[in-house]
């Protein structure tokens, strides 16, 4: 039991949302992990829940025992959640449902930041929260969220890069009008 | 008869309380507790995987780091991390993450009476933030008796020391139902009677002892409902940036 908000809707859904800075696993979440170790048969990797988790070294897309991916420690990677059971190790996987790989895999370059699982979920929520609208419409970067509370920013100049970071910190506590302005007036820095 | 206390409190008042969350940057969850001058602050990290020699791996454990204001740590610091550990494995649900430590680290701001107490409540308020689930919240209280029978609440260091016998009690917070008939009842709920940990310093009658515990879970109302106030999610000054 923890707790949070009550949220209710309709017609007869309620449930209590929280943000904390550590994550709860369940199945069918995109997470970004970072790579720990790697063993035969799976990868171990951190993604801030109560244990590490293993991608099984077959789980890509047309992934066979000759072309196995090496990912080195500390490799930071954008999976699915596929099972986590309470007690066992959660599974990963970098294909999706049906086995195609999509965006899942190694992501290269670019900053990570970490921030609490609300923020990363309200970032997530269509239609498109107001910061990451404002900061498209003027600024052409990439973009990897993971429900468990980590951000990846990718673009070309590192200025861009750091605005963006430092405009979705900061969005964490605005209303939507709050956050236009906040977008607005670092944009106009740089300018 | 009125007596007077050196800060001028009624027998019965409590000095007064300060709660912030989060003030800790990099930690998991954390809170500061203030009891008029005693301070303390409460971290948490985890749940980490990996349980330490001699826990049982199907349950979560907790691990409690005492740091003092000043000095080595010794047997009394020992002695306040074993109550604090056991408290909070009584309100934390421990069969959610098995196999898992949950690691509390309380620093001790400034100590001027009732030091466990304001520790366990800084705890109790840190356990939430950094979302562990737990059964039910808990809020701490210092009685303490004096020569003449004289039941004081929350006292300060000087009285402490004056005292013949004090007492440290922590119940189980009370039930607030949404209607509002119910929140009034007496009995029905097992946990409005409950009591979690006692813990008491020099010799006091039987009488004296259950005094304390009335008076003590009397209070401890109103301690609940200013831990609840606090625990509520503000909306506009809240910003959680994890390290």
């Amino acid at each position: 039991m923890k707790a949070g908000k009550l949220r209710f809707s309709k017609p007869n859904k309620y449930w209590v949302e929280s943000s904390q800075k550590r994550y709860v696993p369940h199945p069918e979440d995109s997470v970004l992990g970072i790579v720990v170790d790697s063993r035969s048969d799976n990868f171990l990797v951190d993604i801030k829940g109560p244990s590490l988790a293993f991608l099984p070294v077959l789980a890509f897309e047309g992934g066979t025992r000759r072309n196995i991916p090496k990912f080195e420690v500390g490799t930071l990677i954008y999976v699915r959640v596929v099972k986590a059971n309470p007690g066992m190790n959660p599974e990963l996987s970098c294909t999706d449902a049906t086995g195609k790989g999509g965006e899942f895999g190694a992501l290269k370059e670019g900053f990570m930041f970490e921030c609490s699982t609300g923020l990363s979920r309200t970032l997530l929520s269509s239609p498109t929260c107001p910061v990451l609208e404002a900061l498209g419409k003027k600024l052409s970067f990439e973009i990897a969220i993971g429900l468990n509370g980590r951000v990846w920013v990718n673009s070309a100049s590192p200025s861009t890069t750091i605005i963006v970071s430092n405009a979705i910190m900061n969005s964490e506590s605005l209303s939507g009008a709050q956050q236009r302005i906040m977008v607005e007036k670092l944009l106009q820095k740089i300018q | 008869m009125e007596i007077e206390r050196p800060d001028g409190r009624s027998p019965n008042q409590l000095r007064p309380l300060a709660c912030s969350r989060s003030v800790l940057h990099r930690a998991h969850g954390s809170a500061s507790w203030a009891q008029g001058d005693t301070k303390v602050v409460a971290a948490i990290y985890g749940p980490k995987s990996g349980t330490r020699k001699n826990e049982n791996p199907e349950k979560a454990s907790i691990e409690v780091v005492w740091k003092p204001k000043t000095g080595q740590i010794g047997k009394a610091e020992r002695e306040y991390e074993m109550i604090l550990k056991r408290t909070l494995e009584s309100i934390c649900i421990r069969s959610i993450y098995p196999n898992t430590t949950t690691s509390v680290i309380v620093q001790v701001i400034h100590d001027d009476g009732a030091l466990l107490p304001c520790a366990i409540n800084a705890a109790c308020a840190a356990l939430v933030d950094a979302g562990i689930p737990l059964r039910h919240l808990a809020v701490a209280i210092c009685c303490s008796v004096a020569d003449d029978g004289y039941i004081f609440l929350d006292p300060n260091k000087q009285e402490e020391e004056k005292m013949k016998a004090f007492s440290y009690l922590v119940f189980p917070n009370s039930n607030v139902s949404v209607l509002p008939e119910r929140s009034s009842q007496e009995g029905g709920e097992p946990t409005a009677h409950g009591i979690i940990t006692s813990v008491t310093h020099g010799a006091m009658s039987v009488d004296d002892y259950l005094h304390c515990l009335e008076r003590g879970r009397a209070v401890s109302a109103r301690l609940s409902e200013f831990l609840r106030k606090n625990l509520e999610p503000k909306s506009s000054s809240e910003s959680s940036r994890a390290g």
